[in-house]
Formats: structure tokens, sequence, C-alpha cells
């Protein structure tokens, strides 16, 4: 009992995390309709600016906001400068998969060679812990489930209640018949490619942040489970994410717990080719067929 | 030069070549994204260690690993393309035909990225993280390498083995299997309705890169005599893309330039950049990571075709002769009752008058019923009650509709009605939501559209469907049914087997060709035609298909209206000789002049039914379509 609620615990953190992550990559991709596998390159690079700044004395929280910034800026540009180009030119979705992955390459690596090739570790004081049989968090761990909290609820109010949310809405439905219906569709996915690029940075930070240290391929692995979330959600849908955040994040530090931690992935990477071949429109999805 | 460092670039060449042909080969030329390409490398490699091994507790015992059979060379290599080709099998469900191409390249991305961790955590298989050593070299009992001579051996083996991969390759490309191949990466959905089946072709071209990347992972296993975890990396793919691209994609002497250069190239120039202490350890191989995914990016953008670009197919039709003389040998040579050759017989006898077409025709159809019953012969195609839902949208609502042998039965109606969603689903590229469709008596409603088409159930598409990348006379070979040559195991039988067949085709192509105006063009890419040529392309390739039912989906949109005029009188003429057709028009005046009976759909269902003139007489009609 103590180990399932200690797992929980863990599982809530990264539930917390891979939620934030998810909803940032499957609104990315509804709405700009690109298969963006360098999204957990531009998560570490956004963690590595965090620990940069923090180890030259720059306050975490502080740090953490350049990060969400610089990873926003950055995914504009990214979309301005390649991926936009490429779908002007009506470029296939399977060859700008591989564009990404070229840009994946280019970021992961670029972190690595300023960084020195080392993985660097994030030690920064966890604060006070909860305990309750078993079941511990530390400060900073509450404070990585309450921002992801924020976000979702963030996330919820935007989609639900706001013009540029609806009408990122319309566009990840039907682009074309959004933008006849006046839409200004480049907008939206001008804004669409800022707020889930912020999303990113921040999920870059508070991965780095619960994981105590990171090299520049951490993210390989955690992309893994934020396809996973996607899939099992549906990919586009903002809430199937989170969704699906919170039962991969569960399922793999609880099977951590009981099988071994090496293989917590596994569960992830199951749910995901089973998704992928049964039901690529997700559980919240309809039906093909 | 030192020839140790000369071996050991040719065997890496020779390695890497082998790996990008077989890339080359599922991405280029078939158009399936394996973005999990390594693993077949890396089973090929870890299948020929564990072959050629003696038992672990023989081999000091340092390491643990299954097998370790000591068996004798050429086993590990011959099973290191047999596994590599068989572990392609589990991943088929990712390739057929229902997931985004983008989606299954995402899933074998992430297989890839899972089975290295599991293997390097996993320990009593294959040694895990430290993987395995001290892999035996073909042929010699001690692991050391002495002579210069067995390594020249060696190198020449590589080679060897190197030329026959391509040579193999290059065989089934430039076979009507490789053409077949090449238009499903054109356009996967208007392969399926031309009888190809998706599933199959990607799982043969799974197996086939498999057994050639395994392969190339056994000899390279055995001449490095280690494997492990790191040397298979997901992004070890990504470099193998990166060449495939850079060279050529679709071009296999492109894929052998880019492992020359990519692969092989990048680790060669890094030997050359002097090392400083300055450096920080881990700067160059980051930059060349880095280099590499520029060169995706830049290539992609300035030259998606690559160095050596895919060359173009051009197919002499002259050199086989005049085609009038060989017309009468039926294309295919399997069914001379078919349309498609009774067409052949048309364009020998009188091209532009339909009316001699019945008597040339070898068809024995049946004269047609007493005038009482309607219009021409029996059912063939009939759908009860079919429905389909997009969503909570019912676009098309319970339609029942029977189309009569040897007729030209015309489909009209408002955009929206649901004529282009009832064409798919009576040729299988949608499935029905409720209903039931049969075919020549035969319920065929689950059957997938390229079994249909098999059948002889052919449509054409409202969007222009032609294969880009290949000719128009290729455009029309890939849909001729019976080729020997349209099959992995003809296709490896060599032109020799199939060139008869083959031969027939482009003579039956360039006849039609010929009828339709379009033999100027035989050689040009189809996709760089004009709107109404394509058009005219599509249809063509579906009258080679041979088709008892064709279902036409606007095929005079865009063309000009004399050769509209021209293909209608075809399709008489084809009709005359047992051909049905069910065609989707707007053009009234095509309706007035050769259909007979015309339906009309509104809202997703059938409102009325008769001559054209019936149903300009019928108010609601009227009101729901020529008015509105």
């Amino acid at each position: 009992m103590t180990i399932f609620l200690a797992s929980v615990g863990f599982g809530l953190v990264t539930a917390s995390v891979l939620a934030i992550a998810a909803v940032g990559f499957t609104l990315q991709f509804g709405v700009t309709d690109v298969l963006n596998l360098a999204y957990g390159a531009v998560m570490i690079a956004g963690a590595y600016l965090a620990y940069l700044l923090n180890s030259h004395g720059v306050n975490i929280w502080i740090a953490m906001i350049v990060a969400v910034v610089v990873c926003s800026a950055g995914s504009v540009l990214l979309n301005a400068g390649v991926y936009s180009p490429f779908q002007r030119r009506g470029t296939a979705p399977i060859t700008m998969v591989i564009v990404s992955l070229g840009m994946t390459l280019i970021i992961e690596f670029g972190v690595q060679a300023a960084a020195g090739g080392t993985s660097v570790s994030y030690t920064m004081s966890q604060g006070p812990s909860v305990r309750a049989d078993g079941f511990t968090l530390t400060a900073v761990q509450f404070a990585v489930i309450g921002l992801s909290l924020v976000v979702m609820a963030g996330t919820h109010v935007l989609l639900r209640y706001t013009r540029l949310g609806k009408a990122m809405r319309a566009t990840a439905a039907n682009r074309n018949l959004a933008r006849n219906c006046g839409i200004r569709t480049g907008r939206v996915i001008t804004a669409t490619w800022a707020i889930t690029g912020a999303l990113c940075g921040l999920a870059g930070v508070v991965f780095a942040m619960d994981a105590g240290s990171f090299g520049a391929t951490s993210t390989d692995l955690f992309l893994v489970l934020i396809l996973a979330a996607t899939f099992l959600g549906g990919p586009g849908q903002a809430y199937g994410a989170m969704l699906g955040a919170v039962i991969i994040g569960l399922a793999t530090e609880v099977s951590a717990a009981y099988i071994t931690p090496d293989y917590k992935y596994v569960i992830a990477f199951v749910a995901l080719l089973v998704m992928l071949g049964v039901r690529p429109t997700g559980l919240l999805g309809k039906a093909v067929g | 030069m030192n020839s140790y460092y000369l071996i050991n670039l040719l065997i890496y060449a020779a390695v890497d070549a082998m790996a990008c042909l077989g890339l080359s080969q599922q991405f280029g030329v078939a158009g399936v994204t394996n973005f999990g390409f390594i693993i077949f490398q890396a089973a090929g490699g870890y299948t020929a260690a564990i072959l050629a091994l003696p038992s672990d507790s023989a081999n000091g015992g340092f390491q643990s690993y299954i097998g370790g059979w000591d068996l004798p060379f050429p086993i590990p290599w011959i099973g290191a393309a047999v596994v590599g080709g068989l572990i392609a099998l589990p991943f088929t469900f990712l390739v057929g035909r229902r997931l985004r191409g983008d989606f299954a390249a995402v899933g074998l991305l992430v297989t890839a990225v899972l089975l290295n961790l599991l293997v390097t955590n996993y320990r009593p298989v294959l040694n895990g993280d430290a993987g395995l050593s001290l892999i035996p070299q073909p042929l010699l009992r001690e692991g050391s390498r002495q002579s210069a001579g067995y390594e020249w051996l060696f190198t020449v083996g590589a080679l060897v083995v190197c030329a026959a991969v391509y040579l193999f390759v290059r065989r089934i490309t430039e076979s009507p299997y490789g053409r077949s191949l090449r238009a499903m990466r054109d356009n996967d959905i208007v392969a399926d309705s031309l009888g190809k089946n998706l599933l199959s072709l990607r799982t043969a071209m799974l197996v086939t890169g498999g057994a050639i990347a395994g392969l190339s992972g056994g000899i390279l296993v055995s001449y490095i005599t280690t494997w492990s975890p790191a040397a298979w990396g997901y992004a070890e793919t990504v470099v193998l893309f990166a060449a495939v691209i850079i060279g050529g994609a679709g071009n296999h002497r492109g894929a052998i330039l880019g492992a020359i250069l990519v692969p092989v190239g990048f680790e060669e120039i890094t030997r050359y950049i002097p090392t400083s202490n300055n450096l920080p350890p881990n700067l160059i191989p980051s930059l060349q990571w880095v280099a590499i995914g520029l060169l995706i990016v830049v290539f992609l953008w300035f030259r998606p075709q690559g160095v050596l670009p895919e060359r173009k197919r051009v197919i002499r039709a002259s050199l086989l002769g005049p085609p009038a003389s060989l017309a009468p040998a039926a294309p295919g040579g399997t069914d001379p009752a078919s349309p498609a050759a009774a067409g052949t017989a048309v364009a020998g006898a009188a091209p532009l008058a339909p009316v001699p077409a019945a008597s040339a025709v070898p068809r024995p159809a049946a004269p047609r019923p007493a005038e009482t019953a309607p219009r021409g012969g029996e059912v063939v195609l009939q759908a009860a009650d079919v429905v389909r839902e997009f969503g909570g949208l019912r676009a098309v609502a319970g339609v029942s509709l029977s189309v009569r042998r040897g007729t030209l039965t015309g489909l009209i109606g408002p955009n929206g009605a649901g004529k282009s969603t009832l064409l798919a689903m009576l040729a299988g590229t949608l499935p029905v939501s409720s209903g039931r469709i049969s075919y020549q008596g035969q319920d065929v409603t689950s059957l997938p559209a390229y079994r249909r088409a098999r059948l002889g159930l052919i449509r054409t598409f409202q969007l222009a469907s032609e294969f880009k990348k290949l000719t128009v006379m290729e455009n029309l070979l890939s849909s001729v049914p019976g080729n020997r040559g349209d099959s992995l195991r003809g296709a490896a039988a060599g032109p020799r087997y199939w060139r008869g067949d083959e031969n027939a085709a482009i003579v039956g192509a360039t006849a039609l060709l010929e009828r339709f105006g379009l033999e100027a063009h035989a050689n040009s890419y189809a996709g760089d035609l004009s709107g109404g040529q394509r058009r005219m392309v599509e249809i063509m390739r579906a009258l080679m298909a041979k088709p008892r039912v064709l279902l036409l989906d606007e095929p005079m949109a865009g063309v000009h209206p004399s050769l509209a005029r021209k293909i209608g009188g075809e399709l008489v003429a084809l009709a005359a000789g047992g051909l049905t057709v069910l065609m989707v028009e707007h053009e009234l005046a095509i309706m007035d002049e050769f259909c007979d009976p015309v339906v009309a759909m509104a809202e997703g269902a059938v409102l009325a039914q008769g001559t054209m003139a019936e149903l300009r007489r019928r108010s609601d009609v009227v009101e729901a379509y020529l008015v509105g």
C-alpha cells in the first residue's frame, strides 16, 4: 500500500509535467497540422536556458519565465522560418515529419554543443515535503502539480471562452472553411505557435526540475510519453491529451514501482502502438469506418 | 595509403550502401517511411553475433547472451537477412491503408527508441548496454585478424554482396511490380482503387528492406566483431534518411552516392579536423549531428529530388513495331472478351465512329431484351439502402440503386447530394455505414476496394488522381491487370519472364493514347499535364484496367467540350460492347446526349430516375437541381 501511494504521488507529478507538454503538442498539431517531433528538443532548449540562468544566480521562477518566453518566440520563428515555407509549398505531411526530425537534430545537438556535451544536474532546494502513509511530495513537486492545474484551467478558458480559442478550434477543424468564414487563420496559427511554444518551454523547465538532471537527448524518451498521451486522447484533442497524460503518467509510475523502473516506458509504448493500430482517433475521438 | 584504412573505408561503404539501398527501396520507391529502419540492421547484427558466437560459458563468461551456437559462415549472414526480414512482420499492422503515413512513421520511430531502451536495460538476452564482443569473423577460428589477404577477401565479399543487393533492388524497381510500388507512393488510395493490395505491397517492402538491412548488420558485425545498443540509436536512421534524401530518393545509384557522402564521408571528414585541447570533448560529434540535421532541411528545401534525381522511364512504343498490326493481340492476353481489348479492336477499325464498334466486339453480348424491359441487360451493380455518415451528417441516407449491364447511367444532383460518396462506397474506397452492395450477383459490401477492382469494378476520382511522378504511359500501364511481372516473385524472375505481357500492354496503351490524341505526351510526367489532359489520363488508365463496370466521377470536368463529346462517344461504343458505366456529371448536355437512364440525387437520397427528358418534367428535380 505504501509503495502504491508513493508511486501514485510520483505518477501525479509525471502526469502534471506530461499534461503541460501533451496539451501543447496536441494543440500545435491540431491547429497547425505540423507533427512537430522537434517539440522535445525545444523543451530541452528551454530547460537548458533556465538551468544556465539559474546557475548564474537568477531566481528559478524568473528563469522559468525567460525560458517560456524564449521557447514561445523560438517556436514562432521555427514555424515562420522552416515549417510554414515548406507547408506553403505543399510539402507532404510525411516530409514535414522528416523536416521536424532534422530540426530535432539541429536543436538538440546545438544545445549539446553549447552545453559542452555533459548532462547537467538541476540541484535545487526541494523545500519541505509532505508525507502521508508513504505518499511523499516535496514542495517543488507540489508546485509542479499546481502549475499544471493552472495551465489546464487556462487552456480550458482559452479554448471555451476566448475569441482566439474559438478561432483555434475552428482552424483545427477545417482551415479553409475557417478562413472563408473570415477567421485570419495565418494569425491564429502564429498565435498557436506562440502559445504552444510557451507550454513547451514550461514543460521543459518543469521536466528538468522533476528529473533532477538532464542531457540534450533526455526528451527523446519523454517524447514517447507525449505521443502516447496525445494519441490516447486523440491527436489534436486538448482534453484528450489531459486525460491521456493522467493515464500515462500514473500507469508508468505505478508500473515502475511494481516491475522495474527500467521498463516503465514500455506501458506508454504499448498504449501508443495499440492506439495507432486500433483507434488512431483516440479514446475520445470518433471511430474510423 | 594505409591498406587497413582503405579496407575499413570500403567495408563501411558497402554496409552503408546496402542499408541505404534497402531504405531507398522502401522510402524512395514505395513511399513507406520506415523511421525504425535501424531496428532491422540491429536485428541482423545481433542475429549474426549469436549465431557465430560460441556458448557464453565458452566465451569467458563475461558476457551473457542467448544462442551461442558457434555456427560456421555463411549461416550467420543468412540468418541476419532472414531475421531482419521476419521481424518486419509485426510492424505490418502499422502500414495498412487506414493509418496516415506520418502516424505510422511515428509508430516505427517510437518502436526504435523503445527497443533500444529495452535491449540496453535487459542483460540476459543480448548482454544489455555493454553489447556483444569477440564475435568470430567468418572462416576464422581464432578471433585474431592477422593476414592482410583475409581482410581483402572480406572486403571483396562485402562489395560483392552489396553489388548483388543493388542489382536486386534495381530489378524489382524497374519491373511492373516496381511501377505498382511507385504508383502507391504517388497516391495510395488511387492505387488501391486500381486493384493494388496496399497491405501486401507495403509488407513486401518492409520485409525486403528489413532483410537487406539485416544482411548489412550481419556483415558489419562480423567485421567489427562487436555490437551494442549505442551503435543503433534512432538517430542512426535519420542519418540513413539524410543519405537517401541527399543522394536522391527513388534512385538507387543516388542511395549509394548518399551512403558514400553522408555516413562514410562524415566519419572521414572529422578524422581530419585537428584536435585541440581547448575544445570541449563532445563538440565535434555534436556539431556533426547538427550538420546532418541541416543537410536534411536544406536539401529538402533546395533540392528535394537529391543529387541524382529519380530518372524518367521513357518507353518507346515504336520499338515494338506498328501498333495497328499488333492491336488485335489483346493486351494482357488474359481476357480477350474484356472491354479494353474491345477498345483496341475499335481503334483498329474506326476510331471516330462509335456505331460499328458493336460488331467489332468479340464479346457474346446478349441482344437487348424485349422493348418493355428496362434499358440494358441484367443488373450488374446494386446498392440496397446504403447509408454513409460522417459524424452526425448523413451524406448518403439510404440509397437504393440498380445499374444494368451495357448502360451509361448518369448520376446528377446539386453539390453535397452525396454522389461522390455513393460512388466511393460502390467502389469500396469508403466503407458503408449500413446497407448492402452487390456486384455481378455477389455481395461485395465488405470487400476492400482493390478486390472489387480486380473483379472489374473500377472508379475514377473527382479530384486529380494521376500518379504524378509516373509518365502518362506508365500511368496507363500501371492499371493493367494480370501482368506476370506485377508481383515480387515475377519481378525477381527478371524482365525475360514478364517482357511479353509488358509489350502487349504497351501496345494496348499506345493504341488508346492515339485514340485520345495524347500519344505525343506518352513520356511526359502525368503531373506536368494540363487539368483536362490529366482527366483523360485517368479515364484511359481506368479503361486499361479492363473494367466491366466503370464508375466515373465528373470525367468531363475541365475537358474541352469537343473532347468531352469524343469521350462520350467512346463510352457509348464501349457500352455497346458490354461495358457498364455509372457517371457523375454536372454537364447536362452530356447527360442528354449519352446517358440513359439518369438518376437524380439530392440531400443524400435518390429523387428520381428516368431519361433526362423525363427528369426535366419533374418539378422536384428541377427545383432541387436544375434551377437551384
